[in-house]
């Protein structure tokens, strides 16, 4: 009896602590394998309370007020263009979905944020995010509750735009600070400071003409590219609301 | 139901630093930068249970953490080694270091784990020629570092205090 015993607590399955670890690992791969979504919904739930107020975005209000100026400028315009074009591929859908950051790097190494509106409310990766001045970034990851947005700031970032005033396409690509560097890849453009950029309507991962920034200098040491410092319209840093929209294939 | 609580309090400590990341409370940041919240939990933890289980830690607080983030980039070697560095602390009396060696401690751990993301930064935007992003990297350290340091001495007392008194029974044995 006694040595039945002894047996039986020398067995590896009779070790809670091994058990434990197991378990631990257990929620380590899931947390790996489901890409922290565990944890994202989770801090749904728990920042709920703690959500940014409706009238905070009248602090927004200059910035919003200069966005829609430019963007009627520049619809007025590309009105007329369209008129003498067959057709464009790609418009933005009227069902804007509104989100709130409910959590946000942009100081730091990651420039992300978290919304508050996931694969339950219809948002799928790849979809654009405005806020008040313009775009703000890219769904790079959703849960079922949550999604993070790649800021237009991060290193990572590359989207396609273009110069309102002379028609000309380039890539604006993040640096890691506030201010994002657009590259035209040919020289002796028009191109001057205080230009307004717009995404790219030859874009396929953006929805066409919506307000990114304003150049702020320009580089002309370069021997093959012209390079612009752009200042971008949308501050993720103090934008508590956003507006996810979706793409029409 | 309190004793098995009891004693796994210090790993349950251990699902509250990705909610700390995605917190970022502004009002404890430096320059926009927070802490390093895992170094806060690893020293205490790693230097209570040695060498092996800080490496364990550390490679599971690296995963979570990488997991939370899309960048390419991993936070795996730098919390790797902090964890078996720290577990290394016990056999110099960890119990004898002061508060504020506390600090400095989270801080040296902060600024390996910061240069060795900021590596692995530089390496891939090399042939991209990317100077502002040195200097971001080097604001972002020097902030992380600094913003440890002065609070490691709070928060890791506390935790020490916790653990020992919870649940520090020694190593676990499986």
């Amino acid at each position: 009896m006694i040595v039945n015993r002894r047996i039986s607590s020398t067995r590896w399955w009779n070790k809670r602590n091994l058990w434990l670890l197991i378990l631990f690992l257990s929620f380590i791969s899931f947390v790996r394998i489901s890409k922290g979504s565990l944890y994202k919904d989770f801090y749904y739930f728990i920042s709920r309370p703690f959500w940014p107020g409706q009238f905070q975005r009248e602090i927004l209000k200059d910035s919003t007020y200069k966005e829609l100026n430019i963007k009627v400028s520049q619809l007025d315009k590309d009105n007329k263009r369209l008129r003498k074009l067959l057709d464009l591929q790609r418009a933005p859908d009227n069902s804007a979905i509104n989100a709130a950051v409910i959590s946000r790097q942009t100081s730091t190494w990651w420039k992300q944020v978290l919304l508050n509106k996931g694969k339950k409310d219809g948002v799928e990766i790849g979809d654009s995010v405005i806020g008040p001045g313009g775009l703000v970034g890219i769904i790079e990851n959703t849960s079922f509750l949550t999604s993070s947005v790649k800021l237009l700031t991060s290193s990572q970032s590359k989207v396609g735009v273009w110069n309102q005033r002379s028609n000309i396409h380039g890539l604006l690509v993040g640096l890691g600070n506030n201010s994002p560097r657009l590259i035209f890849y040919s020289k002796g453009l028009d191109v001057k400071e205080g230009d307004f950029i717009f995404s790219s309507p030859a874009s396929t991962l953006l929805p066409p003409n919506i307000p990114i920034g304003i150049i702020e200098s320009i580089d002309d040491e370069s021997q093959i590219t012209l390079v612009a410092g752009v200042q971008l319209l949308a501050k993720p840093e103090a934008i508590d609301w956003v507006q996810v929209l979706k793409i029409e294939g | 139901m309190k004793k098995k609580f009891n004693t796994e309090f210090s790993l349950l400590t251990f699902c509250f630093i990705p909610l700390l990341f995605f917190w970022n409370p502004s009002f404890i940041t430096l320059m926009g930068v927070q802490p390093h919240w895992a170094m806060f939990w690893l020293f205490p933890w790693s230097s209570l249970y040695g060498s092996f289980y800080g490496f364990l830690t550390g490679l599971s607080l690296g995963i979570v953490l990488d997991s939370l983030n899309y960048d390419m980039y991993t936070q795996i070697p730098g919390l790797v080694i902090c964890g078996f560095l720290f577990g290394k602390l016990d056999k110099y009396k960890s119990n004898e270091l002061n508060r504020f060696q506390y600090g400095l401690i989270c801080a040296i751990g902060s600024l390996f784990c910061n240069v060795l993301y900021f590596c692995q930064y530089i390496l891939h935007q090399l042939a991209q020629n990317n100077i502002v992003l040195l200097s971001h990297g080097i604001k972002n350290t020097v902030a992380q570092v600094f913003i440890t340091a002065l609070l490691a001495p709070v928060i890791c007392n506390w935790l020490f205090y916790l653990f020992k008194k919870n649940n520090f029974l020694g190593p676990p044995n499986f």
